[in-house]
């Protein structure tokens, strides 16, 4: 039987640990308040008041209720930007993540010059997007001697404004998918890797071909890999912006129009207009928070978690 | 026991580093005179606004000698305009002793400066576009009536800068750094080769002056998607005013104005008649470009600084600039009405030396250097008495008779929330996508 000497040593012990816990986590705990809460609180509540500066004295705040939310939703600015970011969003991701899955299987089936397959395929990520997007403007899409009008004079085609307000969306899209695939890739290489290779053996000797393999056994074991990939296409679409820019890069354009370059222009004033509005863009910050947490917990929802394990 | 005294030392070690790395100076001072140390660092000496004129005090000390000047800049080091502020500086020190520090914060200053100037950050001047700083910084700027009246400023800048400034503000709370006016910009040889003696000052004969261009080979205008609204609130300022474009663009009510749809209309006859150069509303720089490098393009309607930004690509060969006011429509608005902006330096109302930093501010945008500054960056000087580049000739008689100032796209930009789409509805009236000026104007309607 312990002694009461005992317990009170190790009631000691645990207070000092406690304190030291209490000690070392305190920092972390403060500078997360500080540096992380306090924003989030302050804008949220920001979206409640007519704001001019981002950083103005909070008695010149106005309370407007909640005016700042029906301004950004009745914008048609805010709603091409929202019918923008969505079609990035599905269309984007739907070609994003099949070229991603395409690459990922093809790589991982023991083709020669695997590593360098995958290194020119990630290239395009360690590439500033600045210089990426200037080379699909000048050198790719441009009327004159653009690549794409080039192989349609070959074949006698009459050449296209590839940047015309018709075109400019989806030629943005289509550079940034460009430059997009290879991250996703690398991610589903890794998930395609973790599968053990016996179980292919043992459908190769159960006579399952290449195409059921892939549909009956790498699809189903990649489920947690595609909530992951999906998780993060959705958060790094939602905060699209240097693309946008790119392709509009004296003032914003409708064409290119993405939530956060409404944001940014709400809040910071655009060429020629000096009109800001910090409640409103505190306003459509929010907005995409929410979204960001929606999907997460739809995604939560839809793909389960691996109750599998290999 | 030695574990815990090696533990503590190196607790302590850790503690004095980050508070010694918290507490040091953030600021990387990058002026031209960075090698050289400021005295007085921390005298940051207040000064009191005196005779200009006298660098040097009695005594022999210089006049502003120990005082440093923090100056944010809207350019870069490396542009023409960040080179003639450091050869400035260098100047201004030897003269004054002043020693001025930049921070480079490019044309995204915009964002950060409300902020700095609420905090009271250590700045002594600032560069940014005069409406901004007529508006948005307004409370934070100094008024400097009273010292550029003592340094005779009315002589030294443009009538049209003073005015607006004063009107926006109520004072005079900044200086113009760079100046800049809109109207169309023309190749003169090859109207010259057209045979074009006279530039147009009507619409008509500017249709005219297309077609003898078209007839001798020579596409008339380029146009980049950026400018067209530049283009297109031009010509609609001509045929209503600015008053009443700026009124429909907050408002609505296009297709009730019957000058908007004569505007929309004569500019869908002026695309069918095929005055736009090939591939115009191209990607930009694209069809501007076209006047520098392929030099069969003639015109562009646009602001002063397109004619550097041609030069660029002309491999010094330099285009032969000429430039004439863009044309009048008959029975429309002020036929006089220009576009002019002013890109421009103002002084904190916080600054301890708001003596040193107008004259600086006057030091680098007249005279000498204010010549050095408009040839660097190829630009019209802000002093009027200074002469213009050669690829700027008869702008700053143009800034001179400005009597109406237009806005950047003639009251476009007016509705912030759709300055976008009704761009893009510019844009696709150049695209050749409405047949008349009825559609055009309901399709801004529609954005309502």
């Amino acid at each position: 039987m312990a002694s009461p000497c005992f317990f009170r040593e190790v009631m000691l012990g645990m207070r000092k640990r406690k304190s030291f816990i209490i000690a070392f986590v305190s920092p972390c705990v403060l500078v997360v308040l500080v540096m992380y809460l306090y924003p989030i609180i302050r804008t949220a509540i920001m979206t409640f008041f007519a704001i001019d500066s981002v950083t103005a004295d909070v008695s010149k705040w106005t309370f407007n209720g909640v005016d700042n939310y029906v301004k950004i939703f009745t914008s048609p600015t805010f709603q091409r930007a929202m019918s923008n970011i969505f079609l990035i969003w599905l269309v984007g991701g739907i070609f994003v993540l099949a070229f991603a899955l395409l690459f990922a299987v093809i790589i991982t089936s023991g083709i020669r010059f695997k590593k360098f397959f995958r290194a020119a395929i990630y290239l395009p990520n360690i590439i500033s997007a600045v210089a990426l997007a200037t080379m699909w403007i000048q050198y790719i899409y441009n009327q004159d001697y653009g690549l794409l009008n080039q192989i349609l004079e070959l074949f006698g085609l009459e050449g296209k404004n590839w940047l015309g307000t018709d075109m400019k969306f989806w030629a943005m899209l289509g550079a940034f998918i460009f430059g997009a695939v290879g991250y996703y890739m690398l991610i589903f290489i890794n998930g395609i890797e973790r599968i053990p290779a016996d179980l292919y053996e043992a459908a190769t000797i159960d006579g399952a071909n290449k195409i059921q393999q892939f549909w009956r056994l790498t699809l189903p074991l990649l489920r947690g890999i595609f909530k992951t990939n999906i998780t993060f296409w959705t958060v790094n679409s939602l905060t699209f912006f240097l693309w946008s820019k790119m392709f509009s890069p004296i003032s914003s354009e409708a064409a290119t129009m993405v939530p956060v370059v409404y944001l940014y222009d709400t809040v910071f004033g655009t060429t020629g207009n000096v009109q800001r509005d910090a409640g409103a863009g505190a306003a459509t910050g929010v907005v995409l928070a929410v979204l960001v947490g929606l999907v997460y917990f739809v995604m939560n929802k839809l793909l389960k978690d691996d109750d599998l394990e290999f | 026991m030695k574990k815990k005294l090696f533990a503590t030392v190196l607790a302590c070690t850790l503690c004095v580093t980050t508070l010694l790395a918290g507490c040091g100076s953030q600021e990387t001072p990058s002026s031209a005179e960075n090698t050289q140390s400021a005295a007085g660092d921390s005298q940051a000496a207040e000064t009191t606004p005196a005779d200009n004129t006298s660098t040097e005090a009695a005594s022999g000390e210089k006049k502003y000698e120990g005082v440093e000047l923090t100056y944010w800049s809207m350019w870069n080091s490396a542009e023409p305009q960040g080179q003639a502020l450091m050869a400035a500086a260098e100047a201004f020190e030897a003269e004054t002793g002043a020693v001025v520090n930049f921070e480079w914060r490019g044309r995204e200053i915009k964002n950060i400066l409300a902020s700095s100037l609420e905090a009271q950050e250590k700045i002594d001047l600032f560069e940014d576009d005069y409406s901004r700083i007529t508006s948005n910084y307004v409370d934070y700027v100094a008024d400097l009536t009273q010292m550029a009246e003592a340094a005779g400023y009315a002589d030294l800048s443009y009538q049209i800068f003073r005015d607006r400034t004063t009107e926006w503000a109520g004072f005079l709370a900044c200086v113009a750094e760079q100046p800049s006016v809109g109207g169309v910009f023309y190749n003169q040889d090859l109207f010259d080769q057209a045979g074009i003696t006279t530039t147009p000052a009507t619409w008509e004969e500017f249709l005219t002056v297309c077609q003898t261009l078209v007839d001798n080979g020579i596409q008339p205008v380029a146009l980049d998607s950026t400018y067209a609204p530049f283009f297109f609130g031009y010509h609609l300022a001509r045929n209503i005013g600015q008053d009443a474009v700026k009124e429909l663009t907050v408002n609505g009510g296009w297709s009730n104005n019957a000058g908007a749809v004569q505007a929309a209309q004569q500019m869908i006859d002026f695309v069918n008649a095929g005055y736009l150069a090939e591939g115009a509303p191209d990607e930009y720089p694209n069809s501007q470009n076209k006047m520098g490098i392929s030099r069969d393009v003639a015109m562009v309607v646009c602001a002063n600084y397109v004619t550097p930004e041609v030069n660029t690509v002309t491999n010094g060969n330099p285009v032969n600039w000429g430039m004439f006011a863009y044309p009048a429509v008959e029975g429309g608005a002020d036929p006089d009405a220009t576009f002019v902006g002013f890109n421009s330096i103002a002084i904190p109302k916080y600054s301890e030396n708001q003596q040193a930093a107008f004259d600086f501010a006057l030091y680098v945008t007249t005279g000498a250097q204010g010549q050095n500054f408009a040839d660097l960056a190829d630009q019209i000087p802000a002093d009027p008495n200074n002469t213009a580049p050669v690829s700027q000739t008869g702008t700053i008689e143009v800034l001179q008779g400005v009597t109406s100032p237009l806005d950047w796209n003639m009251g476009l930009n007016e509705n912030g929330d759709l300055q976008t789409v009704i761009q893009e509805t510019v844009v696709r009236l150049y695209e050749g996508e409405f047949a008349t000026g009825e559609d055009f104007t309901a399709a801004l309607d529609a954005l309502y």
